[in-house]
C-alpha cells in the first residue's frame, strides 16, 4: 500500500462573510489533506463554496480560521506578496470563462506563467510549443485568443496553466461554459496531461463525468468537507 | 441617464470637460462683447446722432471753419467739439475721455445732455461760467464719492489742469448711462483750455443728407476731410478685430481638446453596455433607436457641462475682462469697462457649442453601439480588430486633412479665419495619424522592451491593444501638448523678436514723456520741456519725437511718428531700405518717409518704392516710402518721418516725448535725476533705457497673458482625458489584471504594467507633440501673426520647450494612472469577483 506523500493539508480553515450585521459561513472547519499527485474532483450545491475553497487554496483569499499547507509552506500565513510568488511557481489555474488575456497572442498567453516564473527565454518558449502541441493548437500559435472557440480557448488555457511546471494545477468548473461533448474532451486533455506530468488535480466540477476521472471526490456541503467517492488504484 | 449615473466619474469627467470648453470659450466671448460694447457704447454717446464730420490735421481744425459754417453757409445743423484725453487722478488715475461741447448748438446731437437740463439751474450756471467746469457721471461721482463743487485734477499730457464738478450726467436708463462712464463734458472753453487749443477744435458734427454733406466738402478747405461719422468707429472695430479673432480662435481650440475626451468617454460608456445594447437589439429595438439613445444622453451631459461652463465662464469672465481691456487700452485706444455684459448671443453660443461638441463626439460612438450583436457577448477585441483595419484609412484620411489645411492656409492668404480653419483641419488630420503612428511606435516598443521582459511587451502590447481607447487619449495629450509647444513658441519667439528691437530701437539713455503715453496714443508734451532736458549737464543729445495722428486720403487714420535723429539707427531695423540707415535718413530729411512693416502690410505696399498720401494742413502730398523698417509698438502701422519735414507740412509745434543721450563719462543715474529735478512741476515720467525695455516688456507679457493661460486649460482638459482614458482601460482590464495575479503577478508588477502602459501612451504623445507643436508655431508665427497683426517674428526654437513637453506627456500619462491602480489595490477582492463571473 503505497500512501502518496501529502502535498495539501487544509486544518480546521472557516471562511466568513460579514453580510450587513449577519455573518455568512461559507466554510466551516474544513479539513482535508491531499497527496502528491493525486486527482481530486470538487463537487456540491451552487454557493456551497467551492469557489471560495479554490481562491483559498491558489492563495488569492485568506481563510478567516485555520491554516493552508501546501508542501512545507503555510501559505495562509504568508503575506500577499510572499503568496504571489508562491502561486508563480506553484499553481497553474484555470478558470470556468478561460480569461485568456485579449491582447496577447495565444503563445504569448502560454508564455506568461513560464516567464514569471523566471524561466529563461528560449526555454519558455520550448516548454510552450511543447505544450501547444500537446493541446493540438501549435498551428494556432500566433492568433488571438477571441477568434478561438471555446474548447480551443479552454485547451490554451490549460497550457497556461501548466508552462510553468507548476505541482498543483486548480480548475474551477473547466467545462461548465463547454458543451458536454467538448467538455469531455477538454477534460480528458487535462486529466492526461495532468498525470503524464505527475501534477496534483484539483478540479472544481458540477459534471459527474468529470468527477469520475478523479482519485477521490469530495463533497461541500454546509460548510464541511466531506470524501464520497475514493478509487483505489488498480 | 441612469446608467450616467451608475458611473459618476465617467460622468463627471465628461461634464467637466464640456464645462471646462464652455467656459473658455465663454470667458473669452464675453470680455470680446463687453470690450467691443463698452467701446460702441461710449463711440455713439460721443458721435450721437451726427451723421458726418469735419475733421482737420493733428492739431484739429480753426474755429472760424465753424463759425463761416453757421455764418456763411447758414448750415445751422453742425455743432462744434473738442476733446481729448486726460488722466483723472482722484479717481484712481482712470484715463477720462472730455468732451467740449457748445450748449446751444448740441440739442440736436447728444442725447445725454438732453438729460443734464433736469440738473439743477445752478449746475448749468456754473457750467458756463467757473473756469474749469466739469459735469461727471452720476454713477461714477458716486462710485468715487465726488459731490458738486468738487475740485478734481486733470493731468493732460506733460501738464496739470484743474476741473470742478458742477453737476452730473443723468441717463434716462441704463445702457446709455453705461456709455457716460469715463466721459466728462464740459464746454467749447474749458476743453480748449484743457487740451492747449486756444482758437481751435477737434471736429465739427454735422447732420446732414448725403448730397448736403457732398456740397460742404466741396467748399471746404483742402486740408480739412468731411467724413460720414460711421466711419470712425468702424475703423476702431477693425482695429481690434485681429486681437479678438485670435482669442476666439485659442479659446475654440481648448474646446477642441474637450471633444476629444468627450468622444473617449461616451466611447467608453457605449463599449461597457454594449451587452445591454444587444439585448436591447434582441428584444427588438431599431439600431436608430439605440443611436438616438446614446446621442442623446451626450447631448443632456454635454447641456449640463455646457450650463455648468457658463457659470464657471462668467466666474473667469471678470479676470479676462479685465485682461483684455488692459490689453486694448495698452495696445489700441482707450476703453472702460465697468460692468460685464452675459449677453444671449454668449449664452446661447456658449451652449450651442458645449451641446455641439458633446453631439459630434458621440456620433461615431453611437454608430459603434448599434452595431452591438445581438448576443450577450462582450467582445472588445473584435472592436479593436475593427478599429485596427480603420488605421490606414484614418492615416489617409489625414493626409488629406492636412493637405486641405495647408491648402487653405496657402491660397486663401488674405483671411486670418481661413488661416485659422486651416490650422484646425491640419491639426485634426494630424490628430488622424495618431493612431498609425501609435501602432508603429509600440511595435518599436515591443521590440526594445520586449528584452527587458514580458512586462514590457505587454505593455506594449495592450497600447496597440486597445487602441480604440489608447488612440484617443494618446491624441487629446498630444493635441494639448503641441498647442502647448506651438504656443510657448510663438511668444519666446515673440518675446525674443520684440526684445531685440527693443535694444535696436532703444538707443537713447533717458525717454521723457507724459504719464499717458503709449505707442498708440498722441499724448502732447510742452516743447519747452525739451530745450530745458537739453541744458542738463550730461545730457549730449536730445531726440524729439511727435506721434500724431493723421488723416490720408485712401488709408483712413494714419500714425505719424515725426522724429529727429541723433543717433542712425543698425541697417538689421530695416526690412527693405534704398540705402544704409544714413543715406536712409538723408532721404528722410529730404521728405522721404520710413513705414513700419505692419503698414506696409496692411496697406499692400509694394516691397520697395512705394508712396504714401497723406493729408497735411496744405492739402494732400505724398511722400515716397525711403525703407520699411520692423516695428512691434503698433499693428496698424506708422509712418515715420523726419520732425523738420513734419513741421513743414503740419502747423503743430507740439511735442510727444523726449530721449536723452547722456554725454561720455557722465553717470546715468545722477544725470536722470538732473533731468527729473529740471522737469518738476510737468506731469511726465522720466525712465532710463532699461525701465522702458521693462514696461514695453510688461506690456508684451500682459498682452499674452490670456493666450498663455489657454495652453494650460488646454493641459488641464487633456489631462483630464488621459485619466479617464486610462482609468476606462483599467476598468476594462480589471478582469484581466485578476488573471494576472492569479497566474502569479505581483502587485509591484501589475503597478510596474500600468505605468509603462501609461508611460508609453505619454512618451507617445510627447514625441508626436513635438514635430506637431513645432509646426504649430510656424503656422502662428508666418501666417496668423504676419496676416493678423504685419509682424515679422523671428522664430526662436526654445529647445528647452520640447523637453519640457514630453516631460509634462509622461508626468501627465503617469499621474494618470494612479486613481486606477489604487482602485486595484483596494480592489484584490474585487480581482476574484472579477474572475468569477462573465
Ligand atoms: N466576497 C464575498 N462576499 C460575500 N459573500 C461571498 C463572497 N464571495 C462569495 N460569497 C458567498 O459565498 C458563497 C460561496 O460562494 P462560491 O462562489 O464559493 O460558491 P460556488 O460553490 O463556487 O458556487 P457555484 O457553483 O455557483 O460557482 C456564496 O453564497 C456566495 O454568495
Ligand atoms: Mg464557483
Amino acid at each position: 500500500m503505497s500512501q502518496p506523500q501529502t502535498l495539501i493539508r487544509i486544518a480546521h480553515v472557516s471562511k466568513r462573510y460579514q453580510e450587513g450585521d449577519r455573518e455568512r459561513v461559507v466554510l466551516a472547519d474544513v479539513e482535508a489533506a491531499f497527496g502528491a499527485g493525486e486527482h481530486i474532483a470538487i463537487v456540491g450545491r451552487s454557493g456551497s463554496g467551492k469557489s471560495t475553497l479554490l481562491n483559498l487554496l491558489a492563495g488569492l483569499d485568506l481563510p478567516s480560521a485555520g491554516e493552508i499547507w501546501i508542501g512545507g509552506d503555510c501559505i495562509s500565513r504568508f503575506s500577499d506578496r510572499a503568496r504571489t510568488l508562491f502561486r508563480r511557481d506553484h499553481i497553474g489555474f484555470i478558470f470556468q470563462f478561460f480569461n485568456l488575456i485579449s491582447t496577447l497572442t495565444v503563445r504569448e498567453n502560454v508564455v506568461l506563467t513560464a516567464e514569471l516564473s523566471g524561466w529563461k527565454p528560449p526555454a519558455a518558449r520550448a516548454q510552450t510549443d511543447r505544450l501547444l502541441d500537446a493541446v493540438g493548437l501549435l498551428d494556432r500559435a500566433q492568433t488571438f485568443p477571441d477568434k478561438l472557440s471555446g474548447g480551443e480557448q479552454q485547451r490554451v488555457a490549460i497550457a497556461r496553466a501548466l508552462c510553468a511546471d507548476p505541482p498543483l494545477i486548480l480548475a474551477d468548473e473547466p467545462t461548465g461554459n463547454l458543451d458536454a461533448d467538448t467538455g469531455a474532451q477538454v477534460m480528458g486533455l487535462l486529466t492526461a496531461l495532468a498525470r503524464e506530468r505527475g501534477k496534483t488535480l484539483i478540479v472544481v466540477t458540477h459534471s459527474s463525468e468529470v468527477s469520475a476521472l478523479a482519485d477521490r471526490i469530495f463533497r461541500l456541503d454546509h460548510g464541511r468537507l466531506l470524501e464520497v467517492a475514493h478509487r483505489h488504484p488498480a | 441617464m441612469r446608467d450616467a449615473l451608475r458611473r459618476p466619474w465617467l460622468t463627471g469627467l465628461l461634464v467637466v470637460s464640456v464645462a471646462l470648453g464652455v467656459a473658455v470659450v465663454v470667458a473669452i466671448d464675453m470680455a470680446n462683447e463687453s470690450a467691443s460694447r463698452a467701446f460702441a457704447l461710449s463711440t455713439e454717446a460721443v458721435v450721437g446722432k451726427a451723421t458726418h464730420q469735419i475733421r482737420g490735421g493733428p492739431n484739429g481744425l480753426d474755429e472760424t471753419v465753424y463759425r463761416d459754417l453757421r455764418v456763411i453757409d447758414g448750415y445751422r445743423a453742425s455743432a462744434p467739439v473738442v476733446e481729448g484725453y486726460g488722466i483723472a487722478v482722484e479717481l484712481g488715475r482712470q484715463t477720462v475721455h472730455v468732451i467740449g461741447v457748445d450748449p446751444f448748438a448740441e440739442a440736436p446731437f447728444r442725447t445725454y445732455f438732453n438729460s443734464t437740463t433736469s440738473a439743477p439751474l445752478d449746475a448749468l450756471t456754473g457750467f458756463f461760467t467757473q473756469p474749469g467746469a466739469v459735469l461727471m457721471s452720476a454713477d461714477s461721482a458716486a462710485r468715487f464719492g465726488v459731490k458738486v463743487g468738487d475740485a478734481l485734477t486733470l493731468d493732460v499730457g506733460s501738464q496739470r489742469r484743474q476741473a470742478v464738478v458742477v453737476g452730473f450726467l443723468q441717463s434716462p436708463n441704463e445702457v446709455s448711462g453705461r456709455a457716460l462712464e469715463g466721459l466728462w463734458l464740459t464746454d467749447i472753453a474749458t476743453a480748449q483750455e484743457f487740451f492747449a487749443m486756444a482758437g481751435r477744435l477737434s471736429r465739427i458734427d454735422l447732420i446732414a443728407t448725403a448730397s448736403a454733406a457732398e456740397a460742404i466738402a466741396a467748399r471746404l478747405p483742402p486740408n480739412l476731410t468731411l467724413a460720414p461719422a460711421s466711419e470712425q468707429s468702424n475703423t476702431v472695430a477693425q482695429i481690434t478685430a485681429a486681437f479678438q479673432l485670435n482669442l476666439t480662435a485659442f479659446s475654440l481650440l481648448a474646446l477642441l481638446v474637450g471633444t476629444f475626451l468627450i468622444y473617449n468617454t461616451v466611447t467608453f460608456s457605449v463599449v461597457q453596455r454594449r451587452q445591454v445594447f444587444g439585448i436591447m437589439r434582441s428584444l427588438g429595438v431599431t439600431g436608430a433607436q439605440i443611436f438616438g439613445l446614446v446621442l442623446m444622453e451626450s447631448a443632456l451631459l454635454g447641456a449640463l457641462g455646457a450650463a455648468l461652463g457658463l457659470g464657471l465662464g462668467v466666474l473667469l469672465g471678470r479676470t479676462t475682462v479685465q485682461l483684455v481691456t488692459q490689453t486694448i487700452n495698452d495696445l489700441y485706444f482707450n476703453v472702460t469697462v465697468n460692468s460685464i455684459d452675459v449677453t444671449w448671443l454668449t449664452v446661447i453660443k456658449g451652449i450651442a457649442l458645449g451641446i455641439g461638441a458633446a453631439l459630434l463626439a458621440a456620433v461615431a460612438p453611437a454608430a459603434e453601439a448599434t452595431t452591438a450583436p445581438a448576443v450577450a457577448t462582450l467582445q472588445r477585441s473584435s472592436l479593436e480588430e475593427r478599429v485596427r483595419q480603420l488605421v490606414p484609412r484614418l492615416a489617409l484620411a489625414g493626409v488629406l486633412l492636412v493637405a486641405g489645411g495647408a491648402a487653405l492656409i496657402a491660397f486663401i492668404q488674405t483671411s486670418v479665419v481661413a488661416s485659422f480653419a486651416g490650422l484646425f483641419i491640419g491639426l485634426i488630420g494630424v490628430v488622424l495619424w495618431v493612431p498609425a503612428i501609435t501602432v508603429g511606435l509600440m511595435r518599436l516598443a515591443a521590440v526594445g522592451l520586449g528584452r527587458a521582459g514580458l512586462t514590457g511587451r505587454m505593455a506594449a502590447r495592450t497600447v496597440t491593444g486597445a487602441l480604440s481607447r489608447t488612440a484617443v487619449a494618446i491624441a487629446a495629450l498630444m493635441v494639448a501638448v503641441s498647442v502647448t509647444i506651438g504656443v510657448t513658441v510663438m511668444i519666446a519667439s515673440f518675446r525674443t523678436t520684440v526684445g531685440h528691437w527693443l535694444d535696436q530701437t532703444l538707443l537713447a539713455d533717458i525717454y521723457i514723456s507724459p504719464p499717458q503715453a503709449t505707442a498708440n496714443r498722441s499724448v502732447t508734451m510742452e516743447p519747452a520741456l525739451a530745450e530745458r532736458i537739453r541744458a542738463v549737464p550730461g545730457v549730449a543729445e536730445v531726440e524729439v519725437y511727435r506721434n500724431v495722428v493723421v488723416d490720408a486720403p485712401a488709408l483712413g487714420a494714419v500714425r505719424v511718428s515725426a522724429v529727429t535723429v541723433a543717433h542712425a539707427r543698425d541697417a538689421g531695423l530695416y526690412r527693405y531700405a534704398a540705402g544704409t540707415p544714413g543715406e536712409t535718413w538723408q532721404a528722410v530729411e529730404g521728405g522721404a518717409v520710413v513705414v513700419t512693416e505692419p503698414f506696409a502690410n496692411h496697406h499692400h505696399l509694394p516691397p520697395s518704392g512705394g508712396a504714401v498720401t497723406l493729408l497735411t494742413d496744405q492739402g494732400p502730398h505724398t511722400f515716397p516710402v525711403a525703407a520699411i523698417s520692423y516695428d512691434y509698438s503698433s499693428d496698424q502701422g506708422i509712418v515715420l518721418m523726419s520732425l523738420n519735414v513734419y513741421r513743414r507740412y503740419w502747423n503743430d509745434p507740439e511735442i510727444s516725448s523726449v530721449a536723452a543721450f547722456v554725454s561720455a563719462g557722465a553717470n546715468r543715474e545722477m544725470v536722470e535725476d538732473a533731468v527729473r529735478a529740471a522737469l518738476a512741476g510737468s506731469v511726465v515720467v522720466v525712465r532710463g533705457n532699461k525701465a522702458l525695455r521693462d514696461a514695453a516688456l510688461v506690456v508684451f507679457d500682459r498682452t499674452f497673458a490670456i493666450t498663455a493661460a489657454l495652453r494650460w486649460v488646454a493641459v488641464i482638459v487633456a489631462f483630464i482625458g488621459v485619466v479617464s482614458a486610462t482609468m476606462a482601460l483599467q476598468l476594462e482590464r480589471t478582469r484581466e489584471l485578476g488573471v494576472l495575479s492569479a497566474a502569479g503577478m505581483t502587485l509591484a508588477q501589475l503597478w510596474r504594467l500600468t505605468l509603462l502602459e501609461t508611460g508609453l501612451m505619454g512618451a507617445t504623445a510627447g514625441l508626436l507633440s513635438m514635430p506637431t507643436g513645432l509646426a504649430l508655431a510656424a503656422v502662428l508665427i508666418y501666417v496668423i501673426n504676419l496676416r493678423s497683426f504685419g509682424w515679422t517674428i523671428f522664430f526662436a526654437p526654445a529647445p528647452e520647450v520640447y523637453l519640457e513637453a514630453l516631460a509634462l506627456s509622461v508626468a501627465a500619462a503617469l499621474l494618470a494612472a494612479v486613481y486606477p491602480m489604487r482602485r486595484l489595490m483596494h480592489a484584490s477582492r474585487e480581482t476574484t469577483a472579477a474572475l468569477r463571473s462573465e
